[in-house]
């Protein structure tokens, strides 16, 4: 049906905008759809196949990966792969929580700066998450090399035996996550905080509320939209990682990301690392859908 | 400003400021190093700089995160922009509009590592299909398109809002048509927020290690692939050059990005 | 003014996919040959070398099946071998045009994983072992149990994180064999391996950063592969092959199949197994050479030091790793056990 409406301005009829509209957004869209949902598609079929003698890949539509990722492997069953699940949560939820924790206090002091000194901040903030990851990890890994200032500190405080490193540990692989993860938690609070309803908070204040209370009542309810964008993109990805629990976390506990690489390197058995990947996309979108609800309005602008 | 902030604020702020920077500077540190052995100060030398713009291995790499970086950054910005225009400067019912904003944002919540997996795991399949297909640059670029649309798209989107209808209104008014509208009114009150997009594609492409990890081919080893394999290999100081060289390049762009996004034409 | 961004777009992506024509393109672990030969190569055949490397097998194979014909000589590990040929990937040797074939060793000329030498020939070969300091451990007795055994560990150790030859030292501690494909066997290996998780354990490292852990004293005992450790060793550290008997490994070099270049490719080849260059390559890399006439050449130093030619008795010992095939799955399936545990 072809109406007339008045559209930024223009008459038109809302076939030809439509018709307009989607000449622009049909190539982008296709290419999303194919790039990122056939691959989906195709990680979803090829967790039913299984491994080859030569690491080749069978088309037999079987359910034994799945089996084996709930524990039931060759050698009766093991609680191996669901401590993988587990601890991969774990860390993945402590992370996100030590990087929210340390985001809003920095999230409010950049909204509290002059406007300078706010531009400043945030470039300052962006430039690391701009390096890229393989670098930053592996930096962390010289600064808490055993002769480095903050090893020989925790060793004189006894907190670790003389002339060791502070990695790897579960301390090194938590400094290494929320490092990697505070730029995407600052900046969605940010973007909140800055316009946050003051006034709000002073009669908070006012009232005489501790900090706390402060925080939990007048500030909290006003930013849960960019919190919630936070626990999205700081949660999903801490889900995937193997680079970080790799090298800083000593390679002795695996997670979902390093059980997942090793079938795409060492054991080449793609059907079993496709099963895992599913399973940790279906993780993903559940978390997501949760995260969702608390906050109904769109992402976008 | 008057508020009254408790003061663990600062303390916290200034920790994580710590956190974020202290690896990197510590590697400009050593890089500087004349001793091959980070620890033992040894003096100020820029040999393994002299090094690294010797070493063609090295050399090759970063031309491939280069051409990888431009490359995805250009098509990504152009269908990023493309996508973007076109999810909000026309009149879609709602149900369409809700499901374009889903639909844009997969890319952006799927975690690497399942990306990269799907990725390799289409590209074995379609070998099936086309033998002649191989993993190398190409399909590194296209990786990095799909998720870069995305990002413009969503940075460029943000932008359309800020300057909203009044101008293109305006315009049309004066009776300008459609195209004339889009090329000499919103394009350019898009130009900063299409060039910062178009910065943080190529940001993100440079940045990008699981991706390129998982779908790299042969003659495609780029910068981070490099450094990953030398962390397992063992870490020559060339490697710290290296990442300082990067390093400053990013903070380059960076600035660069923050300079345009407060050029005096927004005001 | 606009076209500008489009131009340099263009000249970067055309630069970027010039591979100049004609040059050979050699495929292996970083590190692993004197630039010096190499361009000794370049000048005397008049070719020039492109190489790259790689930092694990695995990655190594996905890329030459994925892409065989880009590369025209690959250095991989023995059961690599085994695997390709098996896959069809790796075209047969022409002797004819390696006549210092005949310098290699006779131990290596008719090798388990290449039946009748067809597909390779040896580059260097080596052995796994413990990397330990003589400082804190004055009597070290080499043994895989001084790693593996909870009661047995002195001191702070560290494991190395390669599953194949992980498992193969917990098999061989268990006698049993390091290709063995038998659940039981490999089911008391997973068992031995997970008892070693104790709080001596530091983590689970490459080679060369376990020896790096034992230099820098984090670590009192690793495992290695001796050409990692012997190039870094110090007055307090020192190197050994235990007492039960280690890996053997063997790089070879081989030709993919679909590789442009064959002629150059088999020079190469011939190159590497000369007597004069195969001892000035395992002088400068301190690993054993394969090649019979290479041997007078060797450096004294290294030519009697039985951490890089061992003693026949220790070699009797030893075994090369083969592709186990189907049982790749349960290696696999004990191997996730050990990580993933606490």
């Amino acid at each position: 049906m072809n109406r007339l409406v008045i559209w930024y301005g223009e008459l038109a009829g809302t076939r030809p905008l439509t018709l307009r509209g989607l000449a622009l957004i049909a190539l982008p869209l296709v290419w999303i759809a194919v790039m990122l949902l056939a691959p989906l598609g195709a990680m979803a079929l090829w967790a039913f196949a299984t491994r080859g003698p030569l690491g080749e890949v069978q088309w037999t539509w079987s359910l034994e990966n799945f089996r084996r990722l709930a524990g039931y492997d060759r050698f009766g069953w093991t609680g191996a792969y669901l401590a993988i699940f587990g601890r991969t949560m774990l860390v993945s939820a402590v992370t996100t929580a030590l990087t929210v924790a340390i985001s809003y206090p920095l999230a409010f002091f950049i909204a509290t700066r002059p406007p300078v000194g706010r531009y400043l901040l945030l470039t300052l903030v962006i430039i690391p998450f701009c390096t890229n990851l393989v670098i930053r990890t592996y930096a962390w890994m010289l600064l808490l090399g055993n002769q480095m200032p903050f090893a020989r500190l925790a060793q004189s405080l006894g907190l670790i035996e003389p002339a060791k490193a502070l990695y790897p540990s579960t301390f090194a692989l938590y400094v290494g996550m929320v490092s990697n993860s505070l730029p995407f938690a600052v900046l969605p609070l940010y973007t909140n905080v800055e316009k946050l309803d003051w006034g709000i908070v002073e009669a908070s204040q006012d009232l005489y509320a501790r900090p706390l209370g402060t925080f939990l009542h007048a500030i909290l309810p006003q930013t849960l939209p960019g919190l919630a964008t936070a626990l999205i993109l700081t949660f999903i990805p801490a889900m995937g990682a193997f680079v970080i629990p790799d090298i800083l976390g000593g390679g002795k506990s695996w997670l979902l990301g390093n059980l997942i690489q090793h079938q795409f390197g060492v054991s080449r058995d793609f059907p079993f690392g496709a099963a895992v990947s599913l399973v940790l996309t279906l993780l993903t979108l559940a978390v997501f859908a949760a995260a969702r609800r608390r906050d109904e309005s769109s992402i976008l602008p | 400003m008057n508020r009254r902030l408790h003061p663990a604020v600062p303390a916290v702020s200034l920790t994580a400021m710590g956190l974020l920077y202290l690896p990197l500077l510590a590697v400009a540190a050593v890089s500087l190093n004349a001793s091959r052995y980070s620890v033992r100060w040894a003096g100020f030398s820029l040999r393994w700089y002299a090094r690294l713009a010797a070493n063609d291995l090295v050399l090759e790499a970063a031309r491939n995160t280069l051409v990888l970086a431009l490359a995805s950054t250009l098509i990504a910005t152009l269908l990023g922009t493309a996508l973007a225009l076109g999810l909000r400067r026309f009149p879609w019912p709602r149900w369409f509009s809700g499901l374009l904003d889903s639909f844009v944002y997969i890319p952006v919540v799927t975690p690497d590592i399942v990306f990269a997996v799907g990725l390799l795991l289409a590209f074995e399949t379609a070998r099936a299909a086309f033998p002649g297909l191989r993993l190398g640059l190409g399909t590194m670029i296209v990786a990095h398109v799909t998720f870069q649309i995305s990002f413009v798209a969503l940075v460029v989107a943000s932008r359309l809002a800020t300057i909203g209808r009044t101008v293109e209104e305006a315009a049309r008014d004066l009776y300008a048509g459609s195209w004339y509208t889009l090329r000499h009114v919103t394009l350019p009150l898009l130009a900063p927020g299409i060039v910062a997009a178009a910065l943080l594609a190529f940001t993100l492409s440079i940045d990008d290690f699981v991706i390129s990890f998982f779908t790299s081919g042969p003659t495609s080893v780029t910068l981070p692939i490099y450094i990953y394999g030398s962390l397992r290999r063992g870490i020559t100081p060339e490697v710290h050059a290296l990442s300082t060289v990067i390093f400053l390049v990013t903070v380059l762009l960076v600035v660069l990005l923050q300079l345009v996004l407060r050029s005096p034409k927004e005001e | 003014m606009k076209r500008m961004p489009w131009l340099i777009a263009l000249a970067v992506l055309a630069s970027g996919c010039s591979r100049t024509a004609g040059s050979l393109s050699v495929f292996m672990w970083s590190e692993y040959i004197d630039p010096a030969l190499v361009e000794r190569f370049e000048k005397q055949a008049g070719v020039k070398v492109a190489l790259d490397t790689y930092e694990n097998t695995e990655t190594m194979m996905s890329k030459v099946a994925s892409a065989g014909g880009q590369y025209d000589v690959v250095v991989m590990s023995d059961h690599a071998v085994r695997t390709m040929i098996k896959k069809g990937l790796l075209e047969p040797l022409d002797p004819a045009k390696i006549p210092n074939a005949v310098n290699v060793s006779a131990r290596f000329r008719d090798p388990a994983y290449d039946p009748g030498g067809r597909y390779s020939l040896p580059y260097q070969w080596g052995t796994m072992g413990l990397v330990y300091r003589t400082d804190k451990l004055p009597d070290f007795r080499p043994s895989w149990a001084a790693v593996l055994d909870p009661g047995a560990q002195p001191g702070p150790v560290v494991l190395l994180d390669s599953m194949r030859d992980l498992m193969a030292a917990a098999l061989l501690l268990r006698a049993a064999s390091p290709n063995t494909r038998d659940a039981g066997e490999l089911a008391e290996a997973g068992k031995t391996l997970l008892a070693a998780r104790t709080g001596r354990l530091l983590g689970f490292y490459g080679s060369p950063d376990s020896v790096d852990k034992v230099l820098s004293g984090d670590a009192w005992v690793g495992i290695a592969y001796n050409g990692d450790a012997l190039v870094k060793l110090d007055e307090n550290t020192d190197f050994a092959l235990p007492e039960e008997g280690t890996i053997v490994w063997v790089d070879a070099l081989t030709i993919p199949a679909g590789s442009r270049n064959t002629e150059k490719a088999h020079a190469f080849i011939n190159f590497l197994l000369d007597g004069e260059v195969g001892a000035a390559l395992s002088n400068y890399l301190a690993y054993a050479t394969p090649n019979e006439a290479s041997l007078p050449l060797i450096e004294e130093e290294m030519r009697s030091d039985p951490r890089i030619y061992p003693a026949e008795a220790e070699l009797a010992r030893s075994a090369m790793l083969e592709d186990v095939e189907e049982a790749t799955t349960l290696y696999d399936q004990i191997w996730t056990r050990v990580k993933a545990a606490r």
